[in-house]
């Protein structure tokens, strides 16, 4: 019994002490409290109003420590609630709040509705997170009390007994932290000798720890309100005044009512969202594999989408990172810090799992560079073989945190020297998610680890088809020259023959055959003989596409000298006005390649240039950065440059046969030629005034200048 | 028999054997010619088996070897006749159809003495015949070349 039970009922406490509830409270008090009696055990009960005395008091029972605990408190007549009266309020709330969209909306209508119901100045929502540290997430107030709107307070605040006692006991309330505390009587438990447990009362004293608190705050009065779900206390409706308030208990249980329709409904709305997330992801997923299938390298695709490879684990920052290139997406950390970053998790993280952490710092000693942006790091290697990571980067929680009571900002008053205080649990709560980001929850990992599976079933594919492109290409290679060296050994010989037999009936018989048939056994001669150089060009061509480049430094003024020399024959009785560059740049490539061009191009000047007045021919090479550029030019019959795209194909022919001789192969092995080389060939000409025909060889790698 | 040894020309087509040994017989060498007309018969007649055991004459001045050969080809009758102690002295002349590049690589890492490429035009591939005999067979055992009017004997192996 609380001393106070005495005063109001007139009489002394050894009176009442011993007494039944109904010679006590009268005979209706104890019939609703022996209804009521099976259901006591766990829980507290409300009794609803009961006339005690002839007034309207309010009653609330439940056991503890062996014993029933009935709290009575007195209600003015016109409070006495009922039913009736509190449906027309919630109806259209309860309304509102299945029409909300998320959990946020919720809260808000939650709060402004609580506000208006109770008349305290300031009503805030608070919400726990997974370990217990608390963010207010909604608030409805007047101008009384400052807003603590997006406040974060450490778990420590409300210890995990606290949070137990509010779990069981959904509703506190403090009318005026300035009260006198009132004893029990007797002090201590008659059944166990110690002092009653009165966790779960209603009308019990607070800690003197929480009464320093609303005192500093400037609220004497204070309700809350617990937001239970599904067993787990998912956060707080706190109610604030700025002068001492009572409420009554209609007003409170129907404040309570309406936390645990906004329980039911965030419960709805969270899920809600977490399955619209669910999809959301996954049509992102889709959007980026759609996006990396597409292009060449998959990590173009995933860079062509920087928002939705962000909103893919909600990161504010990503990067794509390979050998060669740094892609960033966001707020990410310097491209150095990346790297360093990377260099650890190649050597210290396993490859083939998503690493995950929000608190990069815990494990990562060089992290310092990286607390504002990215002390939350999820990060997949795409690449076994290379250093090919994706990471997503969320900042320092503390930054992304708007308080309006921010105590980084300069103060008026002493409120910052109080122990207990929303700004030292803000305080405090920094120093605990100091170095920490905001957590990855479990689907954005799961959705890093997802992008992981699905880059290297993409890559995995590629280098399948690629595989198999390649046993194509070696397949039809290999059949390419199983066919060219039967037709260089089986297609040479008729033409040999051909010859060969000519030729011995030509000795044979020559004296006997008349000047026609003589010239009919030579054209036999020379269309055997064209069609066996047809063949040797054609087989050459075909090989300068088979065999391996051998390159090395070639020393051009050599090569030329070789050349010249080789070609001799063709220039004997003619003048020509050679202008050859003493100082040919040397070239990287394959000598006896490189002979071949020179010769092409050297014995189509003195093809094209035959039969004419002043022949010149000149040789020069510039030495440029990345290229050296050889050209030979002549004053020949020249040609005309509508035709120059012809002019390096095989069996292009710009001249009649009868004018000038060829197969047609030299100009397009060339190209060949020089295009293995990496290099280019061009050619320039006007018909009667000559050429000159160009090509440029890639410096050796790693000379360019 | 002139005492020279003789020249054994492996070649399986039968028109090349002709414009071959008539390219021979141009070059007025005195010695004797044996042809072979696939790898297996080569070896036979080189290695005295079978039919050839109790051949007369000793090794030949030269072995002129087509590389496209019936049963055992010509690479690989060369590499017999340079890992065979008492042959590999026999230089070996290659003589093909192609320019093939591995096949050149092929025949002068087995050990081949020369390669040649059979030229389409007769006069250039006459005096490739005539330039090999002359090298081969008359530097080996110089001889006078044999009187012109006498035909030049030709046996099969």
């Amino acid at each position: 019994m609380s001393v106070n039970v005495s005063v109001r009922l007139g009489r002394s406490g050894s009176e009442v002490l011993g007494l039944p509830i109904s010679a006590l409270l009268g005979e209706s008090v104890a019939h609703r409290l022996a209804a009521v009696l099976p259901l006591v055990p766990e829980t507290v009960r409300q009794l609803g109003v009961l006339d005690v005395g002839g007034g309207p008091w309010a009653g609330v029972v439940h056991s503890a420590d062996g014993l029933l605990i009935l709290e009575l408190e007195e209600v003015g007549r016109n409070e006495s609630g009922s039913a009736d009266r509190v449906y027309p309020e919630l109806q259209p709330v309860v309304q509102e709040l299945e029409a909300a969209v998320d959990a946020a909306d919720v809260s808000a209508i939650v709060a402004r509705e609580v506000r208006r119901i109770s008349g305290f100045d300031r009503v805030l929502i608070y919400r726990f997170d997974e370990v217990w540290n608390g963010t207010v997430i909604a608030e409805a107030r007047n101008e009384r009390l400052p807003s603590y709107l997006d406040l974060r307070f450490p778990a420590s605040d409300v210890p995990a007994q606290a949070r137990e006692l509010y779990r069981l006991n959904r509703l506190r309330l403090i009318p005026n932290a300035a009260y006198d505390p009132v004893p029990l009587l007797p002090s201590d438990n008659p059944l166990t000798g110690r002092p009653l447990d009165l966790s779960l009362s209603t009308l019990r004293s607070v800690s003197p720890v929480h009464v320093e608190y609303m005192k500093n705050m400037e609220t004497p009065a204070s309700m809350s309100i617990s937001i239970v779900q599904d067993g787990r206390l998912w956060g707080l409706i706190s109610c604030h005044h700025a002068e001492p308030r009572h409420v009554s208990p209609n007003i409170r249980v129907t404040c309570d009512f309406l936390g645990q329709i906004a329980a039911m409904q965030l419960g709805a709305k969270v899920r809600m969202a977490e399955a619209a997330q669910r999809v959301e992801r996954q049509a992102i997923q889709a959007r980026l594999l759609t996006h990396m299938a597409a292009v060449e390298r998959f990590t173009d695709g995933l860079a062509d989408q920087p928002e939705d490879l962000l909103a893919l684990t909600q990161a504010a920052g990503a990067a794509i990172v390979t050998e060669e290139t740094i892609y960033r997406v966001g707020t990410t950390p310097s491209e150095g810090t990346i790297r360093n970053l990377i260099g650890w998790l190649d050597e210290a993280q396993p490859h083939d799992e998503v690493f995950a952490t929000e608190a990069l710092g815990t494990v990562y000693t060089g992290a310092d560079d990286l607390v504002a942006t990215g002390s939350g790091v999820i990060a997949i290697s795409i690449s076994q073989i290379h250093r090919s990571y994706i990471l997503w980067f969320r900042p320092e929680v503390e930054r992304t945190v708007r308080w309006g009571g921010d105590p980084r900002k300069p103060v008026s008053g002493g409120s910052n020297d109080l122990r207990l205080h929303p700004r030292k649990s803000f305080e405090t709560w920094k120093e605990t998610v100091r170095l920490h980001a905001a957590p990855w929850s479990d689907a954005e990992v799961a959705a890093a680890a997802s992008l992981r599976s699905a880059i290297i079933s993409i890559v995995m594919r590629r280098a399948e088809e690629l595989a198999e492109l390649t046993q194509e290409l070696q397949r039809s290679n290999k059949e390419l020259e199983a066919f060219s060296y039967s037709v260089s050994h089986d297609l040479r010989a008729p033409f040999r023959h051909i010859v060969g037999y000519a030729e011995l009936l030509k000795s044979t018989a020559g004296d006997t055959l008349d000047v026609r048939s003589h010239r009919y056994v030579e054209t036999i001669i020379e269309s055997a003989l064209s069609a066996g150089k047809l063949v040797d060009d054609l087989l050459s061509f075909s090989q300068m596409g088979r065999t391996t480049l051998m390159p090395m430094g070639v020393d051009m003024n050599r090569l030329l000298d070789e050349v010249l020399r080789m070609l001799r024959p063709e220039m004997e009785g003619r003048q020509i006005a050679w202008t050859i560059s003493r100082e040919l740049a040397p070239a990287w490539g394959d000598p006896s390649m490189l002979r071949q061009v020179v010769q092409n191009l050297l014995s189509n000047a003195l093809k094209y240039t035959r039969g004419e007045d002043g022949v010149r021919i000149s040789v020069w090479s510039e030495q440029r950065p990345k290229e050296t550029v050889y050209r030979v030019s002549d004053n020949g019959v020249g040609f005309e440059m509508a035709y120059v795209d012809k002019l390096f194909g095989v069996f292009q022919r710009l001249h009649r046969i009868e004018e000038f001789e060829g197969t047609g192969i030299g100009l397009a092995n060339v190209r060949r030629i020089v295009e293995r080389h990496g290099g280019w060939v061009h050619a320039e000409g006007a018909v009667g005034q000559g050429a000159v025909f160009s090509f440029g060889l890639p410096v050796r790698p790693g000379t360019e200048a | 028999m002139t005492g020279l040894a003789p020249i054994l020309l492996v070649e399986d087509n039968p028109k090349d054997l002709e414009l071959t040994l008539e390219a021979l017989e141009r070059s007025q060498l005195a010695n004797q010619v044996v042809t072979a007309r696939d790898g297996a018969e080569a070896l036979a007649w080189l290695l005295r088996e079978g039919e050839h055991e109790q051949r007369p004459g000793g090794d030949p001045a030269v072995v002129l070897l087509d590389l496209k050969l019936p049963k055992i080809d010509g690479l690989e009758v060369l590499e017999r006749i340079k890992k065979d102690e008492s042959l590999r002295h026999v230089p070996v002349v290659m003589l093909t159809a192609s320019r093939e590049e591995r096949d050149l690589i092929r025949s002068y890492a087995l050990g081949v003495n020369a390669f040649v490429v059979k030229p389409v035009a007769f006069d250039q591939f006459f005096k490739a015949i005539q330039e090999l005999g002359m090298f081969w067979a008359i530097l080996n055992e110089p001889h006078p070349p044999r009187p012109r009017g006498q035909p030049m004997t030709v046996i099969k192996a």
